[in-house]
């Protein structure tokens, strides 16, 4: 039998989906489990700072920099554009508006006849030139075993960890400050922040606005080592970040990016499992029914969590925002 | 408690709404500036199918040279649905129409259509895998009318002449008559047809979860599924085990309701005497969504699952050609939802749905048994999904993320007509039809855009109406 | 008691009539309506409050008093009317710019921040804290001489409603009373003027009530405008220097207590025929309303009730 797939699984602590997914899914406790901002729609903000990124590098041509400066600007105006409408409305307002409005990006980026920019169904690739080319990493093989990398990969996953935990020590900071006191009590009661002077629509915008920043940017850190497309960023990639925010614990820092690393190598190991399983017939299955298992199993883990642990396998039961 | 709600300027609105426009604007400028671009550019791109045009006499006299319509053929072998790549295919048609194109590594092409007619398509058999042979008609004839994009020509080869049935399109419409330039009726009756149909398919599904809403508060996010549900139960009756339809249709309804019944019994009753919040609740029916998608996907697989119907025309008015199924299942819809009305308006158990859905406290103060009421509710909003699942499998083929893909159609439907509101989950819901097949006509938008379009009017409407249509103002808040 | 804080100062100028003008008014409404449905929920044509005083709003249940603390501190928009506070208009101005301005608010069902520390809910009443602006809370150097301020402002506050002990624990933890407290010494953090105390003695075991009512006249000594809705009529007499009264939306009756308990037309909106019956305290008001079978009454005992009992099975789950 081949075990390769345990030190692989493990492997997904550095892989790109992993880093990407902890940083949009910090986003989405910014929104969730800090204001109690119900997005449905991070993988709209996933794929609206995805796409100006790439965009901006592979068919305009513009610098790194100046492809970040786009990514942020288009989570903003995504941002503003939903925050807008919803923010003063019920708080399941906001959900629906926002699952809508990222499938309103997928179908968009999908429509042939803008595929000269977006590239249709089969998205975009090589978004990396630029920052390949500033990787000061010697071009040898790393690391050991199955889990080897080159130079650029390396060099993705040091980049791609060194701004996740910038990006934590920035939300850790705002959560300490006055404005996170602010977002916290919004999450609790927005009236009684309000009656306190505090102009909560503006507030939840900020949030939205962060959180949907550090989604564009999780893109960008996907991205860059893999290749974007539109169909990665669909309705299921947002429940996939609550699974892994509420695995974590929400209204927590580290929960979300602990939280995502559980979850690739749960995945991983689950799938590694079955394919030894199928392999050797001790599971009657077909390859191709060994797919959905997966999307089962988070399913099923994302209901159980938010029933029994919606503090998260960390957090202390009282601090589970919504248990009551 | 009140919130602020209403305390937004106007001014605000406007900037939104500027906004919006500004998005849309950018979106329909790249799409005209790369409209006479868009053949070449299809060409030149690597993976997709090369398009080997036979020049058509003068293209350049005819302005715009974007195809209003177009075929779409997918060659597939039948026994693993494996993508076959590299088989040609022969496109004939009216006024000399001929071209010749090779399927792409998806085993899809594309032919752009300039005049709607009949055209003929033939697949050369040389250039299929050996030992395999085409199942079905060949050359075959390919209805196209007005408007119609990627109507179907799926080949699948195998190894005997079996007669399959050819899958047919996703989004079969009623078809206008043949002619060269269709008029405004050919264009729009049809639509008008089509989309009242799917509004009232949407409509039966839509009202159970505004009933759910309302009596329990929830936003119930695997409602998909029973739809789901439905027409895989239909698949089944009537597809696998031959069974006539209305057999398909009653099971559905019935096993629909069965479903929604135990979804109430094993997870939302527990979940309600645990006191968990609406917002976990929420989340709860997301998980619940995906796992049901993906038990769906494991059992039946990922393809689409045809339900053999007639596709001959049934009924002709004007313009507007009707296949049997096209009048039958919206007869169902308007009857059911009919005696839906008559339930809620005469009925005590109506009475009291709307009674809790009103103000649940109160209601159970003066004795109604809510949990029964909620009950009864989950049961008749699961038979509804049902039926609407089972009835769109004779629209168009089922398959395991069928709900998962009108749930916002749903969810837009709903919140058009007010949350809570049967009546206005009705309203919103064909208000949704007519939009998604009206916004495409006349190349308005692209019609892979025709639920933006609706979900798009869903935020508008929201922006301006947040009660919806038919909503009470002071429910919000 | 009573006569040891009761002001004698004339309020009033005239005839205390339903919309007397004031000889110093701190707020002026007029014209103010709001319908919900077709049904006027509140239609207050002129009424003024008296700065530096206390003044009590009462009326039957559903005469619009919460409809109209809403509307003033603008958690609700009126179909039309203006008022102002010290002169400057406060139509069309939203809650948050009210509160700013001043006039702060609390709720009749208590909104304590459950996860936050009572502390940090006191902190949230502060106003000018340049640490909650996005940018400057990044930099705690920036915010951190001003944090310290508000902490001892907030613990002077806490320690003065007896609630200093609790400085760190969740609000959720408090007792229905002590959120009450709690909401109002939050309110206080931001040194209003106005004061508008939404039913502060809703769902307040009789134990805190004294403290309480001595809570509210200190504001009034510390140079605060207070305006309370309460139903507790023994209450309203205890510490109240004007009362107005509300029924159907409409300003019926006005001026000194004394005076207005004993005016005809409040007999009739309000008291009904048991006017002589003492309504102290909450206890009496149930046994009054189980007399009266007065179905106003026990709607609004039942929330109570229901209050606290709510209160009581946080605690519970709390506990464990």
């Amino acid at each position: 039998m081949d075990f390769n797939f345990i030190p692989l699984a493990f492997g997904e602590i550095v892989s790109p989906l992993t880093i990407g997914y902890a940083l949009a899914a910090l986003g989405l406790a910014v929104h969730f489990g800090f204001t109690g901002l119900l997005n449905f729609g991070q993988a709209g903000f996933m794929a609206v700072g995805g796409y100006a990124f790439a965009i901006t590098t592979v068919k305009f041509g513009w610098p790194l920099g100046w492809a970040l400066v786009a990514t942020v600007v288009g989570a903003v105006l995504f941002a503003l554009l939903l925050g807008i409408p919803t923010l003063r409305l019920r708080a399941d307002y906001l959900s629906i508006v926002t699952i809508a409005a990222a499938e309103i990006v997928r179908y968009t980026v999908k429509t042939p006849s803008i595929s000269q920019y977006t590239g249709g169904s089969d998205g975009i690739n090589g978004a990396s030139r630029d920052f390949y080319a500033m990787n000061p990493l010697p071009d040898i093989q790393y690391g050991f075993g199955v889990l080897t990398y080159n130079n650029n990969q390396l060099w993705s996953i040091l980049v791609g960890w060194t701004v996740v935990i910038i990006a934590a020590v920035l939300v850790w900071q705002l959560m300490r400050s006055p404005w996170g006191r602010v977002i916290k009590g919004i999450r609790e009661d927005e009236d009684a922040v309000r009656s306190l002077g505090k102009n909560v629509t503006w507030y939840k915008m900020q949030s939205l606005i962060l959180g949907g920043v550090l989604g564009g940017l999780g893109t960008v850190l996907i991205i860059i080592p893999t290749s974007l497309q539109p169909d990665n960023y669909g309705t299921q990639t947002t429940f996939f970040l609550y699974t892994i925010v509420l695995l974590g614990g929400a209204t927590t820092v580290l929960g979300p990016i602990i939280g995502s690393i559980i979850f690739w190598v749960v995945l991983q190991l689950s799938d590694g499992i079955l394919t030894l399983l199928v392999n050797n017939h001790l599971l009657p299955l077909s390859s191709v029914q060994q797919g959905p298992i997966r999307f089962i199993i988070v399913g099923i883990a994302l209901m159980l969590l938010v029933i029994f642990r919606p503090q998260g396998i960390f957090g202390k039961k009282r601090e589970a925002h919504f248990s009551g | 408690m009140v919130t602020a709600l209403r305390s937004r300027p106007r001014v605000i609105r406007l900037f939104v709404v500027v906004l919006a426009l500004m998005f849309a604007a950018t979106a329909f400028a790249f799409s005209t500036v790369d409209s006479a671009s868009a053949q070449s550019l299809s060409s030149a791109k690597s993976s997709a199918p090369t398009v080997d045009t036979t020049p058509t006499p003068a293209p350049g006299s005819t302005a715009p040279t974007t195809a209003a319509q177009s075929i779409g053929i997918w060659i597939r072998i039948a026994a693993d649905k494996s993508n076959v790549p590299n088989a040609k295919v022969t496109v004939t048609g009216p006024s000399g129409f001929s071209t010749t194109v090779v399927s792409g590594a998806d085993g899809r092409a594309t032919v752009p259509i300039e005049k709607t007619g009949t055209y003929k398509v033939l697949l050369d058999k040389s250039t299929i895998p050996a030992g395999l042979s085409v199942l079905g008609d060949n050359p075959r004839d390919v209805q196209v009318d007005a408007e119609n994009q990627g109507v179907p020509a799926y080949y699948l080869l195998g190894d005997g002449a079996a007669g399959a049935t050819p899958a047919p399109g996703k989004t079969s419409s009623p078809s206008t008559s043949s002619g060269n330039t269709p008029t405004f009726a050919e264009v729009v009756f049809p639509r008008i047809a089509t989309g009242l149909i799917y509004g009232l398919l949407i409509a039966l599904a839509s009202i159970g979860v505004s009933l759910i809403y309302g009596t329990t508060g929830l936003n119930n996010f695997a409602h998909g599924e029973l739809v789901t549900f439905g027409g895989l139960v239909g698949y089944v009756v009537s597809g696998v085990m031959h069974m006539p339809s209305w057999l398909g249709i009653l099971s559905a309804l019935v096993f629909g309701g069965i479903f929604g019944y135990l979804q109430d019994l094993g997870l939302w009753k527990p979940l309600r005497k645990r006191g968990i919040g609406l917002i976990p609740l929420m989340i709860v029916s997301i998980g619940l969504s995906l796992a049901l998608r993906y038990i769906f996907n494991f059992i039946f697989g990922p393809d689409l699952l045809v339900t053999p119907s007639d596709s001959s025309s049934f009924l002709t008015l004007g313009p507007v050609h009707l296949r049997f199924w096209d009048v039958v299942s919206p007869i169902i819809c308007i009857v059911v939802l009919l005696l839906v009305a008559f339930a809620m308006l005469r009925t005590r158990i109506g009475k009291a749905t709307r009674a809790v859905a009103d103000n649940r406290s109160l209601a159970a103060a003066t004795g109604i048994n809510v949990e029964r009421v909620i009950r009864i509710v989950w049961v008749a909003g699961g038979a509804l999904a049902g039926l609407s699942g089972a009835l769109i499998g004779y629209y168009q083929p089922v398959s395991w993320e069928t709900g998962a893909s009108i749930l916002l159609l749903i969810f837009a439907a709903v919140t058009l007509g007010g949350f809570g509101s049967a009546f206005g989950a009705l309203v919103g819901s064909l208000i949704i039809g007519l939009l998604i097949d009206l916004s495409t006509s006349y190349g308005f938008i692209p019609s892979n855009l025709k639920l933006v379009a609706a979900l798009a009017v869903m935020i508008v409407i929201l922006l301006f109406r947040p009660q919806g249509i038919l909503g009470r103002k002071d429910r919000i808040g | 008691m009573a006569d040891a804080t009761k002001d004698v100062t004339v309020l009033q100028v005239g005839e205390p009539l339903p919309g007397v003008p004031k000889v110093d008014p701190i707020l002026v409404a007029h014209g103010v309506r709001r319908t919900f449905g077709g049904v006027n929920a509140v239609d207050v044509e002129h009424v003024e409050i008296p700065r530096n005083a206390i003044t009590a709003l009462i009326g039957p249940n559903g005469a619009g008093k919460t409809t109209f603390f809403n509307l003033l501190t603008g958690f609700d928009k009126p179909d039309s009317g203006t008022w102002s506070l010290d002169g400057k208009s406060l139509a069309n101005v939203p809650a948050y710019k009210v509160a700013r301005r001043g006039m702060v608010r609390t709720f009749q069902l208590t909104k304590a921040l459950s996860l936050l520390s009572v502390l940090e809910n006191m902190r949230l009443g502060a106003g000018s804290q340049g640490g909650e602006r996005f940018l400057t809370s990044l930099v705690t150097r920036l915010w951190r001489k001003r944090e310290d301020e508000i902490t001892a402002q907030a613990m002077e506050l806490l320690a003065r409603f007896k609630l200093d002990t609790k400085a760190d624990d969740y609000a959720a933890s408090l007792s229905g009373g002590q959120r009450k407290l709690l909401e109002m010494a939050r309110a206080l953090m931001s040194k209003p003027e106005l004061v508008m105390l939404d039913e502060p003695m809703a769902g307040v075991n009789p134990a805190l009530t004294q403290s309480l009512l001595g809570h509210i006249l200190n504001l009034k000594k510390e140079g605060m405008t207070v305006l309370f809705v309460e139903h507790d009529m023994h209450m309203v007499q205890t510490i109240a220097d004007w009362v107005i009264v509300m029924a159907e939306g409409k300003i019926v009756a006005e001026g000194y207590p004394d005076v207005v308990m004993r005016d005809q037309a409040v007999i009739d909106a309000y008291l009904g025929a048991h006017h002589d019956t003492d309504l102290g305290s909450l206890t009496g008001q149930l046994e009054v309303a189980k007399d009266l079978g007065d179905s106003f009454l026990v709607g609004e005992i039942s929330d109570e009730i229901r209050d606290e009992k709510a209160d009581h099975t946080m605690e519970a789950t709390d506990g464990k």
